[in-house]
């Protein structure tokens, strides 16, 4: 029974509630590491490292913590695990921690992992916490590599620093620029919700 | 939007004997995927009832003209869609646009393709029979500044006549004042573009310049400045574009004095030489929200009074 009810959130986390194109959360930084593939990889590994984390967390402690200061609580045990990633980055990775700048602390701040954290984790037993982080990160974070791919093969021709398109592949500048990024993503919302989410939402509103 | 089109005929003309045969083949590429663009776009939001609305052949045109001569068809042909598409389709067609499509296309590919839009100019032809009855000027002519550009480094001798006649170097449809201006006198005489909208433009474009001139800051006079660039052209069909302009006459004079002033700003003040085109595109941004406001202060008198 429960592994049902598992694999229920866990599949409306990647898809019907999915954080990005359906409650658009983290659109920050979705606009802002989605130029480069292997950036924005080390940013969603991140990203689901710390709310899977925060998440299990918040969940075990969630009987001996006050209400009135609750965001405090989720806030510093957030903020540990960002810090956990950053100086790891910084450690093992330095090119990338340089080029995601403040982007990999701004995941402090990133609406996904509060939100997670103040609806399921302070409110489910540490299972569905932890399984409620791990999809709200892994949905999270094939949107954003899906968005990455169309950005860096129109931007600079390749993927991964690989080219493919050719030697004479003309750079479209705009696509690694902050405008490519809400193209990019507002296409992507629309044919979601457009073509392939429409039955879904046709059947709730009949 | 007929009289639009004749108007920019003799432009066209214009730049067909300055830049050579190869406009007419750069417009019919335009305007087929302009066509079949706004089909698509229309097909997906009226179905069946699809119809190319004749602004979108204003819009090809205007795109057109305000390209380099040397602009590679594929960089033509990519613009056009996606300013017809999401300058116009994404928010619900003809009559729905916030932004001249012509010029969300334009900024698209003078953003993505730096090279071809800022560097690589084409001189004009002088002699008589010119661009009439040749493909386009070669690699010869390939490569050499615009006025603007030349100005900017003080190196601009050439004086006022060719910015008039228009045998200089710059976009298709820019270089010849005196046929923009003939073809904006015809579009206020039919009451086709709002002379308010050009004459606050205008003014505000040339108080702000004239002020930084005989105040020392920038090198160009204000004549030059008003005649060099896609000022003019922009100015008679894109600002004047009754969809994405405001309607109520104070808005409108809004309107304008804040593109004359955006434009002078980002001219000077960034990197960029032209600064029209983003001016139109941030007033066009603003254009409801002036009306609104104004809307609001006439409502409010009325009730005082």
């Amino acid at each position: 029974m429960t592994a049902i009810r598992d694999w229920k959130i866990f599949k409306d986390n990647l898809m019907t509630q999915n954080p990005v194109f359906v409650q658009v959360l983290g659109i920050c930084s979705t606009l802002a590491v989605t130029n480069v593939l292997k950036n924005t990889l080390v940013m969603c590994l991140g990203l689901i490292f710390v709310t899977t984390l925060s998440n299990l967390s918040l969940s075990l402690l969630r009987a001996w913590i006050p209400s009135r200061i609750r965001m405090m609580v989720e806030v510093l045990i957030i903020a540990s695990l960002v810090i956990i990633v950053d100086i790891c980055l910084k450690a093992y990775y330095p090119d990338i921690s340089r080029q995601l700048g403040p982007y990999v602390g701004l995941i402090i701040t990133n609406c996904i992992i509060m939100g997670r954290a103040e609806a399921v984790a302070l409110t489910s037993p540490p299972r569905t916490a932890l399984i409620d982080g791990i999809s709200s990160g892994i949905g999270y974070s094939y949107v954003l590599l899906l968005i990455a791919c169309c950005r860096e093969l129109l931007g600079t021709g390749g993927i991964w620093g690989v080219r493919l398109l050719g030697q004479s592949w003309i750079n479209w500048s705009i696509m690694v620029m902050a405008p490519g990024g809400f193209f990019v993503l507002a296409v992507f919302i629309w044919i979601v919700k457009g073509w392939i989410m429409r039955p879904v939402t046709g059947k709730a509103g009949a | 939007m007929h009289k639009v089109l004749l108007s920019l005929v003799p432009i066209l003309l214009g730049s067909v004997y300055l830049f050579g045969l190869r406009t007419l083949a750069l417009l019919a590429v335009v305007c087929i995927t302009g066509c079949l663009v706004e089909y698509g776009a229309m097909r997906l939001i009226n179905g069946s009832k699809a119809k190319v609305s004749e602004a979108a052949l204003v819009s090809c045109f205007l795109f057109t003209l305000t390209l380099p001569p040397a602009t590679p068809y594929w960089v033509a042909v990519l613009g056009i869609a996606f300013g017809l598409f999401f300058g116009k389709g994404v928010f619900g067609g003809f009559g729905k646009n916030i932004f001249n499509p012509a010029l969300v296309g334009r900024c698209f590919v003078y953003i993505s393709f730096p090279s071809y839009l800022t560097v690589r100019w084409t001189e004009p032809f002088s002699s008589f029979p010119g661009g009439l009855i040749r493909y386009d000027g070669g690699v010869d002519a390939i490569a050499s500044a615009t006025p603007m550009i030349l100005a900017k480094s003080d190196a601009w001798s050439g004086g006022y006549l060719p910015l008039l006649f228009g045998n200089i170097a710059g976009s298709l449809g820019e270089t010849s004042a005196i046929l923009i201006l003939l073809a904006a006198i015809y579009l206020i005489a039919t009451k086709t573009a709002s002379w308010k909208i050009i004459t606050a433009t205008a003014g505000s474009f040339l108080t702000l310049n004239a002020i930084l001139y005989f105040s020392g800051v920038i090198a160009p006079d204000p004549l030059f400045s008003l005649m060099s660039g896609g000022f003019l052209f922009a100015v008679v069909f894109m600002a004047t574009d009754p969809v994405s302009a405001p309607v109520l006459d104070q808005a409108k004079i809004a309107y304008g004095i804040l593109i004359g002033l955006v434009a002078v700003i980002i001219r000077q003040y960034s990197l960029f030489t032209e600064g029209i085109m983003f001016a139109i595109l941030i007033a066009n941004a603003f254009g409801p929200l002036l009306e609104r406001q104004i809307r609001q202060w006439t409502q409010r008198k009325k009730v005082a009074a």
